[in-house]
């Protein structure tokens, strides 16, 4: 029993240490999601992007767009999404191996959105579906960091203010006409490089990250991983 | 998942040359492993290692700057940056300065470097990218005079002849010659189908139908040259260089890419529009051998001069271009004196004071200048040297340099001195320190010496410059009396300004504004231990020798940047449109923007000069 005390409270240590490392010593894994509506709870994944940075770049040869299976697919997001059931059909992939294909790049790495509460409620609900080994990783909300950034420099932001296109517009980032996940994706990671460059001009530690608009998650399953 | 796949990354790629002629398994190569990145207003950006490499601007602005922070090029979405670090290890030390934040990609470089080899068309894009660059760099380099390259990577385009004249390969000789004779021409085209299959020049009919005796009558196509070498439209004039003298002609068509032909240039052509280049100026002045023919070679020299305004030269580079030639010219009009009246008793140097002693001449200056004699004259050897400063001070006229109308000149046996008179004429000027004496005499401070041996005059300005240290009354009044005039800071306001004369309500910067400057980096300069004669270097100098805040002398070079900018493109207007280079502008012609500028620009002045009386006027005025 003391031994596992100890495992954690070095593990906890070395996480701790790591962090204080600069931003760009880690990889990170930024994610969007296309889902069939706003709750978690009822609703489900229609397909998934990212992106990873590393070296403190987007690299874009790691860039992933991956229609799920078995996602109902309603009027309103084939509207938004111009994604219809024969592309599900044709393109879906098993939930199953996705999630562990997810799992897989995940590992090791920091999670990236633009909103956690939906992203990271929908992760969580995914990780339900299926019997999963437990994840437990960083992750920053690019939403988040910007609150705190134009709070502590006490701007006044208008309704709509932190949606991601109107967050790009306060960096002069292009406008992307495209709402997929990857493309939304590769924009919440330009966000977070913009943001990281703006940063009280030095490059901060993933803790200053953190801190300022991140947390930390564990995804498991109720299902027993096999 | 490659890149390539991403919608918005492709969609960019394909609308942007060069990559946009790329096939997309090419595209797809070349973005194998690219990054993208985000650098911040300020950033210099790393092209060393694994950075040296291709990269391209996704959106944002960033500056190419020289080793020495000249500006070479100014790049926005879709340019590219990077290309020399990857083919030569960036031999001129070229930087990126990030201007505004920028989204860059930045590519892997063997992808790159395959591409080259692989695709003409890119390759040569590059190719382009890096001579307009390396043009470019020419320019912010201060020192460098090559500017040849600037008139060679002008467009064919642009000095071609475009009145073609063609004959049909049927045609017979005499038809051809009896065209040639009308246009007054030494070659015809000689067409097929509209497309160019030969070319017959003077030479030719000479030696292949003269010269064998044979008959008027034979077609072109028996005489004229076959597959002639052209050159494609778009190309420069360096390619056109390079060709005719590789292969010995005189004559080059110029041709679209289907061989129409659209223009013929010749060897005339070449050198005509090479005419205005400083450093083929120089050579001519040098070749000169009497005033007559130094005095058309000069008459090039305002032209020369509008093109360099043209073509956005920086400012300084135009004043060191300027006063290369006006030193050149001085020079050769000095040999040309020797040679008519003997050599010299004894060595001389001849001395330039003001606006060319401090390479900031531009348009229509003045000639200042003296001798200094390295002995006291015997009253015969004073006769050679008035009748050589005549000479010289006239041949200076004659070539454009207008005579000085306060007569300082070396003509005027008051400023034909030895060392030691001039050492006493400044110590005149320190020591009376009245503003009186002082007030057309400051130009003299600003000395060069541009014909014999330069130690002489060191050696006087240091006896100068340690008498200036020792009479600290002497900086007080020159302060005094530089800061009378004021910077026209109302000017905007109310149009006070030169309120009588032809020039009422214009602004007159050269009086109102960069003398101003001038005076007060004089006192400056002249304050520092270290003598400049230059105004940028004098403020520099002044910055560093903490005499001076920097913020301040960066704030004065800065004014004095844009001021000389305004006056040398109002003197290029006036210079075309009347053919007088003056220096006034008039107020209504500038942008509001324009306006929020001079205005700030005159409150630095202000400033400066405010700074000047605390630092050099306290408690004598």
């Amino acid at each position: 029993m003391p031994k596992r005390i100890f495992q954690a409270i070095d593990s906890w240590r070395e996480r701790r240490e790591e962090q204080t490392k600069p931003w760009y010593e880690h990889s990170y894994f930024v994610l969007d999601m296309e889902t069939t509506g706003l709750d978690p709870k009822q609703h489900q994944v229609i397909s998934l992007g990212w992106v990873l940075i590393e070296n403190g770049a987007i690299q874009l040869d790691t860039a992933q767009h991956l229609l799920l299976d078995s996602a109902e697919i309603d009027d309103v997001s084939v509207g938004i999404h111009m994604i219809t059931d024969s592309d599900v059909m044709e393109q879906g992939r098993r939930h199953e191996s996705v999630l562990r294909y997810l799992r897989q790049i995940m590992k090791d790495k920091i999670l990236v959105v633009h909103y956690s509460p939906l992203e990271l409620g929908f992760l969580k609900s995914l990780w339900q579906t299926q019997p999963m080994p437990a994840l437990a990783f960083d992750w920053i909300d690019t939403m988040q960091v910007e609150m705190q950034r134009r709070s502590r420099a006490q701007e006044v932001i208008g309704d709509g203010g932190y949606r991601l296109p109107a967050c790009r517009e306060r960096y002069g980032l292009p406008d992307y006409p495209g709402h997929d996940a990857l493309t939304d994706a590769m924009a919440t990671a330009e966000l977070l490089l913009a943001q990281v460059a703006h940063f009280n001009d030095h490059a901060p530690s993933l803790q200053e990250l953190v801190r300022i608009g991140g947390g930390r998650a564990r995804l498991s399953s109720n299902n027993k991983a096999p | 998942m490659a890149a390539i796949d991403i919608p918005e990354v492709l969609k960019f790629i394909d609308s942007t040359p060069p990559f946009s002629g790329l096939t997309s398994v090419q595209q797809k190569h070349l973005l194998g492993g690219v990054e993208l990145t985000y650098a911040r207003q300020g950033e210099k950006l790393n092209l060393e290692g694994s950075r040296a490499t291709l990269h391209l601007i996704r959106r944002g602005a960033c500056e190419i700057r020289s080793a020495k922070g000249g500006l070479v090029d100014k790049l926005a979405d879709g340019d590219c940056f990077g290309v020399s670090s990857v083919l030569e290890q960036n031999p001129d030390g070229l930087q990126v300065v990030v201007l505004e934040d920028s989204l860059i990609y930045r590519f892997q470089k063997d992808g790159f470097q395959e591409l080259l080899q692989e695709s003409e068309e890119f390759a040569l894009f590059f190719a382009h990218t890096r001579t307009s660059r390396l043009r470019k760099l020419s320019r912010a380099h201060a020192t460098d005079l090559a500017t040849p390259v600037l008139q060679l990577s002008t467009s064919i385009s642009q000095i071609m002849a475009r009145n073609l004249i063609t004959a049909s390969v049927t045609d017979t000789v005499q038809q051809a010659a009896s065209v040639m004779t009308d246009a007054r021409v030494s070659s015809i085209l000689v067409l097929e189908k509209d497309r160019l299959v030969g070319i017959v020049t003077d030479r030719d009919l000479r030696s292949r139908v003269l010269a064998v005796g044979a008959s008027a009558d034979i077609p072109l196509s028996d005489v004229m040259t076959h597959a002639p070498a052209s050159i494609d439209s778009r190309s420069l004039v360096m390619h056109a260089q390079t060709l005719m003298s590789e292969k010995n002609i005189h004559h080059l068509p110029v041709v679209e890419s289907d061989h129409t032909p659209v223009g013929m240039i010749t060897a005339a052509d070449l050198l005509r529009h090479q005419e205005l280049s400083p450093l083929l100026l120089i050579n001519q002045i040098n070749r000169q051998t009497d005033i007559t023919s130094l005095r058309e070679v000069c008459q090039q020299l305002n032209n020369l001069i509008v093109n360099l305004i043209l073509t956005d030269m920086k400012t300084t580079d135009i004043g060191s271009v300027i006063a290369a030639i006006s030193d050149s010219l001085t020079r050769r009009i000095i040999e040309l004196g020797i040679e008519r009246y003997g050599a010299a008793p004894f060595a001389f140097q001849f001395l330039v004071f003001g606006s060319q002693a401090r390479k900031d001449q531009s348009l229509g200056s003045d000639q200042d200048n003296g001798m200094m004699l390295s002995q006291e004259p015997t009253s015969e050897q004073a006769q050679y040297f008035a009748k050589l400063a005549q000479f010289i001070c006239d041949g200076l006229a004659q070539c454009g340099i207008r005579s000085c109308p306060g007569d300082i000149m070396a003509s005027n046996k008051k400023w034909r001195l030895t060392q030691d008179g001039w050492k006493q004429t400044f110590a005149n000027w320190v020591e009376a320190s009245s503003p009186s004496s002082l007030l057309n005499a400051s130009i003299f401070f600003d000395i060069r010496c541009v014909y014999g041996d330069e130690n002489g005059v060191t050696e006087l300005i240091q006896d100068m410059q340690s008498r200036v240290a020792k009479t600290s009354l002497f900086l007080a009044t020159l302060t005094r009396t530089a800061t009378a005039s004021k910077p026209p800071i109302g000017f905007f306001r109310n149009f006070l300004l030169e309120s009588s004369g032809e020039h009422k309500h214009q602004l007159d910067l050269k009086h109102q504004g960069l003398a101003l400057i001038n005076d007060l980096a004089r006192i400056y300069g002249l304050g520092c231990k270290r003598y400049h004669v230059a105004t940028k270097d004098r403020l520099e100098q002044a910055a560093r020798e903490k005499l001076m805040g920097l913020d301040i002398a960066r704030n004065l070079m800065d004014a004095w940047d844009e001021l000389n900018e305004l006056r040398l493109q109002a003197q290029r207007q006036h210079w075309q449109t009347t053919g007088e280079p003056s220096a006034y502008l008039d107020p209504s012609e500038l942008s509001s923007l324009e306006r929020k500028h001079l205005k700030s620009t005159f409150a630095i002045i202000a400033d400066g000069q405010s700074a000047a009386l605390q630092r050099f006027a306290r408690g004598y005025a």
